[in-house]
């Protein structure tokens, strides 16, 4: 399990990517290299062939890891559907000499592990807004992410989920009305939107401000999406993609589309504001922050969109998100006509 | 109706194409001219700025035909023309695009989707949502659709007989081809210049390079000459290609000069911000040293100062001339 990315990590990230390469590249570039010094032997991700450039990742990745000396092993898992005798391929010479059984068995643990973490750090977001003491909620999470740690069956994730819910309803949080409390939707590139060091802990930062966030990515859907052999069950997503189809006609390979949806979704569920998250150059992004300033003005929702890089400096996010925060508070103010939001 | 074909992006490889496609049909054209720093200027106010320059470029001409009067802007959402490769992002939704950033273009686009398999678009299948978009009949445009394919085989033919787009077009305009007449030089090179169609061919974007070349008594290949069937032959060995049509053929084309003895090094001409040329640059760069080839990268973008470029290409050219004609 590789560590979290830390400033490190984006040092050798950088020394080692071509200049252009979009960020999550660039932080699998250092992850990697942090993990096969820590003594990895191979290394699992994933593929796929729509025209983002994260189908060809592992390509490039080994070779550059190659050309550093390191001949590790990648195991590049593809799309189930478009690629199904690639996908059992990966996974036959992953599971080595255990049984399939075995396999479909970690297959399923892992997803309930990964859907209990979520369902979490889904309620976290919420909560972090209104704690007594800064930084309980990011505590609580590690203690949380510690406790899942230790799970090895799925019996011990149902158990680790009550416990963590104990853990989160101990925390000290002040009250609030509901109804005043400004909430924010996150959408965007989705390891940017949900790695919290690659995007400046921006979650934290609106929390401190006060914001509930609503995030949309989380790995379990995703997950989900590319696992679910049911054909008559529809997620969420499925139920919302038609929103996007006006402002964008297809699917490019990213989640712009899906990203659209959620804007638009957002505002139907009376959030105050979205915040979009991309990498630098990242492009399927690019087409929806081109479309952006349309949505926002034909919702007449404020939505800010800010790419994310190696640069470090956290004042021109701070700077930029209190500025949209007043704006969106402007908003809702006018809005809804809450009286007491004008005092805070 | 009067439409607007825009001379950018993939004008350069389509635009015989897209010429018979709308003769055939009665409809007359308009091209934009060519890129201007205003066309440039006006690109960069429309777009965001992270884009890459090729598509501010198009937002530019696209500027420059709404001024006009013309009825329609024609930007095809090109799709996919080959299997199993699709377009970069930017192109599936460049119509998107533009409709949202260039004002007074709604209503005024023309934007088929373009799905086909082969590249010559002779066998496209939509016609009838575009015959419904010109108000012509479907049978119309499929038979357009015929004359323009092999219209374009007519230019891709030039091509491969060794032409570059630029002379490609003027023998398909019957048009006098300037006769190129090479330097007196003994010691000449032959240097590949990979790069889409257009960042070579813009002569504002990519600064007439292979003309620049060919003064420093080279000859200049390009992707566009070799034959497509080799290409993706010389692709077949490896598990994974890119995922962009013009990309792939840009690898395979790389690696097809780079085996070749003949060609004495290469250049690399990408554009600021362009997502697919990231990878295919360090890709280069790899195959460059497996076969122990010079290799140089040049990265174009809005500005108009032509002394790097300059001195640059004479510094490598230098280098190769060195290198093959040791003097002792």
């Amino acid at each position: 399990m590789p560590q979290k990315p830390t400033q490190g990590t984006f040092d050798l990230a950088t020394k080692y990517s071509p200049e252009f390469l979009c960020f999550p590249f660039k932080c699998l570039m250092g992850t990697y290299i942090e993990a096969l010094e820590a003594g990895a032997e191979a290394i699992v991700t994933t593929g796929g062939d729509d025209n983002c450039r994260a189908g060809f990742y592992a390509e490039v990745h080994r070779r550059i890891l190659a050309s550093l000396g390191y001949n590790v092993q990648f195991f590049v898992i593809e799309s189930l559907f478009k690629h199904p005798r690639d996908f059992i391929g990966s996974i036959r010479d992953l599971k080595g000499k255990y049984s399939w059984w075995h396999a479909l068995g970690t297959i399923h643990f892992c997803y309930d592990l990964i859907a209990a973490m979520d369902r979490i750090q889904e309620r976290i977001r919420i909560l972090r807004a209104h704690e007594k003491n800064k930084g309980d909620f990011t505590r609580a999470w590690r203690d949380i992410e510690e406790l899942f740690d230790t799970c090895y069956d799925r019996q011990d994730v149902r158990e680790t989920e009550k416990k963590a819910w104990k853990i989160l309803h101990s925390v000290p949080v002040e009250l609030w009305d509901p109804k005043q409390a400004m909430r924010i939707g996150i959408v965007g590139e989705i390891y940017v939107t949900m790695e919290g060091h690659a995007n400046q802990e921006i979650e934290e930062t609106l929390a401190a401000m006060g914001v509930e966030v609503v995030n949309s990515q989380y790995v379990s859907h995703w997950l989900k999406q590319r696992l679910q052999i049911l054909p008559w069950r529809k997620s969420h997503m499925e139920k919302i993609i038609a929103k996007a189809k006006p402002y964008l006609k297809l699917d490019l390979g990213g989640h712009e589309q899906e990203n659209i949806a959620h804007m638009i979704d957002y505002w139907e569920k009376g959030l105050d504001g979205v915040i979009h998250l991309m990498p630098f150059a990242c492009m399927p992004e690019l087409v929806t922050q081109s479309i952006i300033p349309r949505i926002s003005k034909d919702l007449g929702m404020p939505i800010v969109s800010l790419a994310l890089d190696e640069q470090r400096g956290t004042a021109n996010i701070q700077t930029r998100l209190e500025a949209f925060l007043d704006l969106a508070m402007g908003k809702k103010i006018r809005r809804a006509g809450v009286p007491g939001l004008a005092a805070r | 109706m009067k439409v607007g074909l825009p001379r950018a992006l993939l004008f350069y490889y389509y635009d015989p194409l897209w010429q018979a496609f709308f003769h055939a049909l009665d409809i007359e054209t308009v091209t934009s001219g060519a890129t201007t720093p205003h066309i440039v200027d006006n690109g960069v106010r429309n777009s965001v700025a992270e884009i890459c320059v090729p598509i501010k470029i198009f937002c530019g001409h696209v500027v420059e035909l709404l001024a006009t009067d013309v009825d329609a802007v024609f930007i095809p959402r090109m799709i996919t023309v080959e299997e199993r490769k699709r377009f970069c992002p930017k192109f599936l939704g460049l119509p998107d695009m533009m409709r949202y950033t260039v004002p007074g273009l709604e209503g005024r686009l023309l934007d088929p989707d373009i799905q086909c398999r082969q590249e010559s678009l002779a066998d496209a299948q939509d016609y009838e949502s575009l015959a419904k978009m010109l108000g012509k009949s479907g049978r119309e445009v499929k038979r357009a659709f015929a004359v323009a394919s092999e219209q374009w085989e007519v230019f891709r033919r030039y091509h491969r007989s060794g032409m570059n787009i630029d002379e490609a077009m003027a023998a398909l305009n019957k048009k006098e081809n300037p006769v190129y007449e090479p330097p007196k030089n003994e010691k000449r090179l032959t240097i590949a210049v990979l790069g889409y169609v257009y960042n070579i061919y813009d002569s504002f974007v990519g600064m007439d390079i292979i003309k620049k070349l060919r003064l420093m008594g080279a000859d200049v290949v390009t992707f566009e000459m070799l034959d497509d069937g080799s290409v993706a032959e010389k692709l077949q060995r490896y598990s994974k290609t890119t995922p962009w049509t013009f990309t792939n053929k840009l690898l395979g084309a790389g690696y097809d000069f780079f085996e070749d003895p003949k060609i004495d090094g290469m250049i690399h001409v990408t554009a600021f911000g362009c997502g697919p040329d990231s990878m295919l640059g360090r890709l280069l760069e790899f195959i460059a040293v497996d076969h122990g080839k010079p290799f140089m990268t040049i990265r174009v973008d809005e500005h108009t100062g032509e002394a790097h470029l300059s001195t640059r290409v004479e510094a490598f050219t230098d280098m190769l001339r060195r290198k093959k004609f040791p003097v002792r």
